[in-house]
Order: C-alpha cells, then structure tokens, then sequence
C-alpha cells in the first residue's frame, strides 16, 4: 500500500470504529429505560427477564390503586407553579444580569447558579426549618418554593443563551424609536428569547417532577409527589406495577422532550416583533 | 433584578447559612458536633468514599464521554440531530426509574447475570449489587449527558484549518490530537469534568438503591443522620463539610481556569 492509501485505509476504520462504538454506547444509556418497559408488560409477578409472556395487568393494577392517581396529580400540581415561577425569576435574573454592566453580575450568576451545585440534601435541611417557621411545612407552597429554587437556574442558563444570541442593538432600537421599554421588553426582548423562556420551563417541570430529596423533606402523605411514592414503594416491593408507573413517566417524559425539541428548533423572529 | 435575588436570598442563602450557624449553635455553642464527625472513622469513610467514587465517575463519564462528543460533533444533519437526541433522553428520564432498571438489571438472578451466564464469562452469578461497581455504573450512566454537551460545544468550536495547517506542516495523526485538538478543546474538558464532579459529591439516590450500607456516600449519611437518627446538629455539621468541600471544588476550577463556568443545556 502506498502511505496515502494507507492513511485512506486508517481513516475508513476509524469511522467504522468510531460508529460502532457511539452504537455500544448508546445502547449502555438506553436498555435501562428498554428493561423498564419491557417489564412493565412481563405476566410474571417477579423480575425475570426476559419475560416468558406478556399482559396488560401491571396497568390495571396501577389503575386500580387511588394513591398512584393522587401522587401524579400532586407532582403536576406542584410541577406546573414551580416552573412558572422559576420562569419568572430565571427571566428576570438572566435579564438582570445579561443587560447591567454590574460589578455585582458574578456573584449573582454564583448565586442563581448555586442550586445546580449544592447538592439537594443540604438545601432541604436548611429549608425544612425555614419554611416551619414560615408556617408553610406539609403545604403544597412547601414544595413549589423548594423546586422553583431548583429550576431557576435551568431557566436562566437557557434564557441567558437565547439573550447572547441576538444583539442588543435590537432592543435600543425599539428604545430609540419611541417605544416604552415595557414595550420594547414585550414586542422585542420576549419574542427573540421566548424559546428559550419556554423549553427553562419545560426543563424546570421535568426537574420537579423527578425531584426526590426536596420532596422527602418537605411533603406529607396529602402532598406525596410520584417519585416520592416510587422511593416509598422501592423499599419495600420491587412488582412490575412500578415499571409499568415508570413506563407512564417514561410517555410523558417524551412528550415534553418532543416539545422542547420543536421549540428548540424554531428561530427566533425580529419581524414578528416590528410589525 | 430584585425580585430573583430576594426570592434566592430568602430561600436558598439564608437555609444554607442556618445549616452552619446550626452546626456550631446547637445544643449551645461548639465544636462538639465536628468533633463528632471527624472523630467519626464512618463519617470520615463516608467523606472519602463519596471524593472517591466522584473522581472515578468524572474520569469514565470523560473518557466514555469524549469519543461519543466527537461522533456528534463530527455527524451532520439527521445523524447528528439523532445521536445528540439519544444522549439527551436519559436526562429527561427519572433518576429513581433509571435506578430501579438497574436493579433489576443487576439482581443475582438479574438479566445481566443470565446473559453473563449464558456467555460461559462466569460460573455463577455474581453480585454486583451493594458494590462500588454498580454505583458507579449508575452514576456514569446519569451524568455522563452532562460531560458531552460542553464537549460537543468545545468540539463545534474547533476551526477545521487549524487541523489542515498541522497536517500540512507534517505532524502525525497522534501528534496532532494532543498538540492541537486536546488543546482546544480543553475547556470542554475542564468545565465537563467539574460539572460532574461537582454533581457526584452530592449524589443519593443511586447509592442508596445500588450501593451497601458499608459504602455509603456523604448524602445518604446526611440524609440519615435526620431521617433515622433525627440528629439535626450533627447532619447541619456534615452538610457544612461537605458544602466546603463543593465550593473548594468549585474555587480550584475558577482558579485555574480564570474564568467562570460556562453551563449549557442544550
């Protein structure tokens, strides 16, 4: 082989081997979430794999019991307020610091980035104490207050990017032609960040809605959010009705991914803004 | 700017400065819980196991991490779009669900087990639950979404000409990765590496589903120490410690790379 057909040959195997190995890879991140899903539909009250036959029974049970309905209905109902909430303050924290020149910018972005870091157990027993005093423990405003901290940062890192990847220039000119900066914040700045406002908020619902040690600090058995429930089941009875409540978050799961997906995908328009 | 920063102070500043006041306050003002904790070989196990398991996750997530980073990086068009959606999905899948799948993956009679088996690799079933092995497998499997993505957007960033000028110039393949591709992409690398280290320190679920009660992490001891013991001092004097160790972390990184951390979602 002359050395160019050499290198030409070298070249061709690294591709295939740099393909195979991206395929063993993502075949590592995605049986777990196959093996769940498979399982849920196994006819075999134990955890066996694979399963030697199929049913429909590991639903109906999860249908059957009251509590599984309540815990998806507690994690929405605290999902959908922390995310708003972490959408107001990560907007406007990300605006904040985005647009002021501030010497106090860095350790505010430290600040609003802290929830990312700190790990959770540390925030939940300093807030435990904090919301008793507030009267609050064992409230739903427990919980939301908890994941909104949580989600703040998701928030502001995405609309932090949306904010760099249009020029300001864009927002003086509204200021420059007479509008109000009300008006230029809801005609200019929200139309060229709103995908970004949108898919923080859908990240801080999924963040809540997976959110385990908050909600072991800060629920009750009337506000039990579902992974709470899963981790309380977990202890004491691994059935396949557990898969088959994980296959359900699965579906969601991907239904939000898919959404985020389509806004992520959509570009931004001044024009809409102008006219 | 003011409403985020009072919400922030009020419900995360604050709680973590009641955490340290309370482990000095508490029953009257001292060093006694500290004492306890680093008097504590268990205590003390657990601190060193959780910086353990965090350093040997954050090198398999980077060295896993970086060859899928560049096959993204390098894909184009629906390939690209497909791959960067496949290692994006487990971050929008439960933490608890993934855990549980490898429970079950890892049981005595567990599917793994079986293919093992099958495969003549083992003569019995080996047990992998209550091991370092699984958390660390579980742990790779969570966060290592985390260490491609500033990868891939350091990879994007590489100018093309740079590689075709030190081709041109006769450097050999090896030679060329380490001196110019590893190079540019190193603040990937660092801000990859920190975010998972970082997020490791603080891990509960995995190793409390997949881990022995002999090798706990720092969180599921914290977590105890008010859940079991209802030892409020004595976990606020843990959480302090390892608050410190995060933000040490977290300084070393700003330090050396001058710069603040760049975090990216998407």
């Amino acid at each position: 082989m002359s050395p160019s057909q050499r290198a030409a040959w070298f070249g061709a195997a690294g591709r295939v081997a740099l393909w195979a190995y991206t395929a063993v890879i993502l075949l590592f991140l995605l049986v777990p979430i196959a093996i769940i899903v498979i399982m849920s539909f196994s006819d075999q009250p134990y955890l066996t794999f694979p399963p030697p036959g199929w049913t429909l029974h590991w639903y109906a049970a999860v249908q059957d019991q009251p509590r599984w309905l309540a815990a998806a209905l507690n994690s929405i109902r605290i999902g959908v307020p922390s995310a708003l909430l972490a959408v107001f303050f990560g907007t406007l924290a990300a605006l904040g610091i985005a647009r002021s020149g501030s010497r106090w910018a860095k350790p505010m972005t430290l600040l609003v980035l802290a929830p990312m870091m700190v790990p959770h157990v540390i925030i939940a027993i300093g807030l435990f104490p904090t919301l008793v005093d507030l009267r609050l423990i064992n409230t739903y405003s427990a919980v939301v207050i908890g994941h909104s901290v949580i989600g703040i940062p998701l928030v502001f890192v995405t609309v932090s990017a949306a904010l760099r990847a249009y020029p300001a220039s864009l927002d003086l000119a509204a200021r420059t032609l007479g509008a109000s900066p009300w008006r230029t914040f809801m005609r200019v700045t929200v139309p060229m960040t709103w995908a970004g406002i949108a898919s923080g908020g859908l990240l801080a619902f999924a963040a809540s809605f997976d959110e385990l040690m908050l909600a072991l600090f800060l629920t009750s058995a009337r506000t039990e959010t579902l992974p709470r429930m899963i981790w309380d089941q977990l202890s004491f009875a691994l059935t396949p009705a557990l898969a088959a409540v994980a296959t359900l978050i699965l579906a969601l799961s991907m239904i939000l991914l898919g959404a985020a997906a389509v806004i992520g995908s959509r570009k931004p328009t001044p024009r809409r803004a102008l006219l | 700017m003011v409403p985020p920063i009072a919400f922030l102070g009020m419900f995360l500043l604050l709680p973590l400065i009641r955490v340290v006041i309370r482990s000095f306050a508490e029953p009257a003002l001292t060093v006694t819980n500290y004492v306890r904790v680093f008097s504590d070989v268990a205590y003390m196990r657990a601190f060193s196991y959780t910086l353990e398991v965090a350093l040997s996750v954050t090198a398999l997530c980077l060295l896993i991490g970086y060859p899928l980073a560049y096959a993204i990086a390098r894909a184009r068009g629906v390939a690209q779009k497909l791959i960067s959606i496949l290692v994006l999905l487990p971050l929008w899948t439960s933490v608890v669900i993934r855990s549980y799948a490898w429970l079950i993956l890892f049981q005595r009679k567990g599917a793994l087990n079986d293919l093992l088996l099958s495969m003549g690799l083992v003569k019995e079933p080996i047990d992998i639950l209550q091991t370092s092995v699984a958390v660390e497998i579980g742990m790779v499997h969570i966060l290592l979404p985390v260490m491609v993505l500033p990868l891939v957007a350091s990879m994007m960033a590489v100018d093309a000409t740079l590689l075709r000028a030190g081709r041109i110039l006769g450097a050999r393949p090896l030679r060329l990765f380490l001196r110019v591709y590893l190079r540019i992409t190193l603040p990937g690398i660092s801000a990859g590496c920190v975010l998972v280290f970082i997020s490791a320190l603080g891990f509960f679920i995995t190793p409390s589903l997949l881990g022995g009660a002999h090798n706990a992490m720092a969180a599921v001891v914290i977590e105890q120490a008010v859940s079991v013991f209802f030892d409020w001092p004595l976990a606020s004097a843990l959480s302090t410690v390892l608050l410190l160790i995060t933000i040490g972390i977290y300084l070393a990184y700003a330090r050396l790379t001058g710069g603040e951390l760049q975090v990216a979602l998407k």
